[in-house]
């Protein structure tokens, strides 16, 4: 058993911050919750670890009702986003920290933290102070204290925010290789949805205390539930048109863009039920927007060219951002008035409330 | 510009002179108790004529000056101890734990440091004395053990120290004594060490309270003793000044050691530093 979830709810006074969460990560598997700030992911995260009271429903870990036991009592371990690492002990006395709490034989506790200190490669570093430290090598040693509890469950709250791009996407790959070398289940909160799509075996995402949907990363990718999850996961975001459905025909529906462009596209749907005159939203990602004279128009007014992809950020005539991902190209368009079209597979479509219509 | 160097000259010259007023009577105390008592008496003089230690001599063996010094060395040791022990436990309750009525308890820590010390000597003696603890050390020690100016210094610094640090020792199984010793208290060494030697000057210094609660010669500290040197002698100006010097020298090597953190305290706790 991994942790799971029941109904768990989070009140500070009147405000609700986590509303009604149920969800089930499996052992040894690695979690992210993901989502904007203020949606309670932290909170949530921290509830499991028990820095937080859970205002009702109950929290599991390893099959047993962990709700109202004491955070060290959990057997979680948690990787803060400031590292708070003690600044007057050394990076071996950091990691010895719970041991010598847990009054652990001296030999004992040398042993567990030169093991964790091998894995992290931190071996050359453990007479050092945090001071001492470059950020990574600091998060590796908040990582280290975490590993040497041998806990059930590590948690993670914006480990990697504090680093520079670089040395983030390292330490992404050293989590993902550290993931698979201890095996043990990993819940990781992020406001990157790169970050997320990266490390996740699943993904949560989060909006106002609640999980939007949950599920594998291209599965969230290529699959949305719903309008925020569409334009949450994906870098360029999904481009959004409201649109009114003009004719069905089977499984697919045409559908006209409302406003001065009324360009018409052609959506596959198979199971909703949908007639003339609705309105609806479409979401295109940016990569399956192609340049077509037949296309919708719209101006380009920024060609980011970055020699394997390029981005041409373009408005069309009412002012609606379109962003379009090319490969390869060599043209530039920076200016110049185009078309964009896109195969009905890959155009998805949203009620007015932002659910999903498949 | 040369504006500028006029009010810099004035302002030099302003505290040149507050210095020079500040430090005479020092002066004056120190030339005093390096001449003999003969001298001082026939030629009243501001110049160091002679350097003779027999009023030294006469304060060490005369009088019963090293037996203030072991009253205020043990006094001013305890009180230190059991203030910074007791305003740090209290500060960290304040700052770190929450419990019903810690905002009262808060505003009654305020409130008392609002109250003069003097306000309570009328109530404070009528207590020691039912308690029959006049002309003991837990008579002068007791009523001085209430800094609350510390507990609010010490609360401001927990306060400021990251929240993770707290929640990692408590995700590692530390409980609330081991978070304060092991983690608070050795993040918080500077103000630490700088309270205490703050309250140690003050309790040193103190005379007020020690004058009132303590009428026998054996139980008394230095300030409350200089009185006696001048009473069983008559007026021995050397003597007096010796005991003096004698007096401020532990807070003088003190405060030249300590300089730096001292002078940190004290704008901590006057507010002009946070």
């Amino acid at each position: 058993m991994g942790v799971r979830l029941h109904n768990v709810s989070k009140e500070f006074g009147a405000f609700e911050v986590i509303r009604d969460v149920s969800m089930d990560i499996p052992p040894g598997s690695f979690a992210v919750f993901v989502g904007p700030s203020g949606c309670g992911k932290s909170t949530l995260l921290r509830m499991i670890a028990g820095l937080e009271e859970t205002t009702s429903g109950t929290i599991e870990i390893a099959g047993r009702d962990v709700t109202q036991v004491e955070p060290a009592e959990r057997g979680v371990a948690m990787v803060f986003q400031s590292y708070a690492l003690y600044p007057h002990l050394n990076v071996f006395d950091n990691m010895a920290f719970s041991l010598s709490l847990a009054r652990t034989p001296k030999a004992r506790t040398r042993e567990i933290v030169h093991e964790a200190a091998r894995i992290l490669k931190l071996e050359e570093q453990l007479d050092k102070k945090p001071s001492q430290l470059s950020g990574g090598q600091r998060q590796r040693v908040a990582i280290g204290r975490a590993i040497v509890r041998k806990p059930e469950v590590f948690l993670f709250d914006e480990p990697l925010s504090n680093l520079d791009a670089e040395l983030r996407v390292q330490m992404r790959l050293e989590l993902t290789r550290l993931h698979r070398q201890i095996g043990a289940t990993m819940i990781y909160v992020t406001h990157d949805q790169v970050e997320a799509m990266t490390l996740a075996d699943k993904i949560f995402v989060l909006k106002d205390g609640i999980v939007q949907q949950a599920g594998a990363p291209l599965e969230l990718y290529d699959n949305p539930d719903n309008r925020f999850v569409a334009g949450f996961i994906g870098s360029p975001s999904m481009n959004f048109l409201p649109a009114e459905v003009v004719s069905v025909e089977g499984g697919s529906v045409a559908a006209r863009t409302l406003g001065e462009v009324a360009h018409t596209w052609r959506v596959a749907l198979t199971q909703s039920r949908l007639s003339p005159g609705e309105r609806i939203s479409i979401g295109i990602r940016p990569e399956h927007l192609k340049l077509s004279d037949d296309g919708m128009p719209v101006r380009v007014e920024v060609a980011e060219e970055l020699g394997d992809v390029s981005y041409l950020y373009s408005r069309i005539a009412d002012g609606t951002e379109i962003i379009v991902e090319r490969h390869g190209s060599r043209d530039r368009l920076d200016g110049k008035n185009v078309g964009v079209t896109a195969d009905p597979a890959n155009v998805l479509a949203f009620d007015e409330k932002g659910q999903r219509l498949r | 510009m040369t504006m500028r160097r006029v009010e810099n000259g004035i302002v030099t010259g302003f505290t040149v002179i507050a210095a020079l007023c500040w430090i005479f009577p020092l002066y004056w105390a120190l030339v005093t108790s390096l001449r003999s008592e003969e001298n001082v008496t026939a030629n009243p003089g501001l110049l160091l004529d002679e350097f003779n230690f027999s009023s030294y001599m006469s304060a060490v063996f005369d009088t019963k000056l090293m037996i203030w010094y072991f009253n205020s060395i043990g006094t001013a040791v305890i009180v230190t101890a059991v203030v910074v022990l007791i305003s740090m436990m209290c500060a960290y309750a304040l700052s770190q734990i929450q419990f019903p009525g810690r905002r009262l308890l808060y505003f009654v820590v305020l409130g008392s440091f609002m109250i003069p010390a003097q306000a309570l000597v009328v109530t404070q003696f009528i207590l020691m004395s039912d308690l029959g603890l006049i002309n003991t050390w837990a008579g002068i020690i007791l009523p001085q053990l209430i800094v609350p100016v510390t507990i609010i210094v010490y609360k401001q610094f927990f306060d400021a120290v990251p929240k993770e640090m707290r929640e990692a020792a408590v995700l590692d199984g530390g409980g609330e004594y081991t978070i304060l010793f092991r983690v608070y208290l050795p993040l918080n060494w500077g103000i630490t060490t700088a309270l205490a030697i703050v309250t140690f000057i003050g309790v040193w210094n103190a005379f007020f309270w020690p004058f009132l609660v303590i009428t026998s010669e054996d139980m008394m500290t230095i300030p409350v003793g200089i009185t006696q040197v001048n009473d069983a002698f008559g007026v021995a100006y050397a003597r007096i000044m010796s005991v003096a010097m004698l007096a401020a020298m532990p807070v003088v090597l003190a405060y030249l050691i300590f300089q730096r953190r001292v002078t940190e305290a004290v704008m901590i706790s006057s507010g002009i530093k946070g």
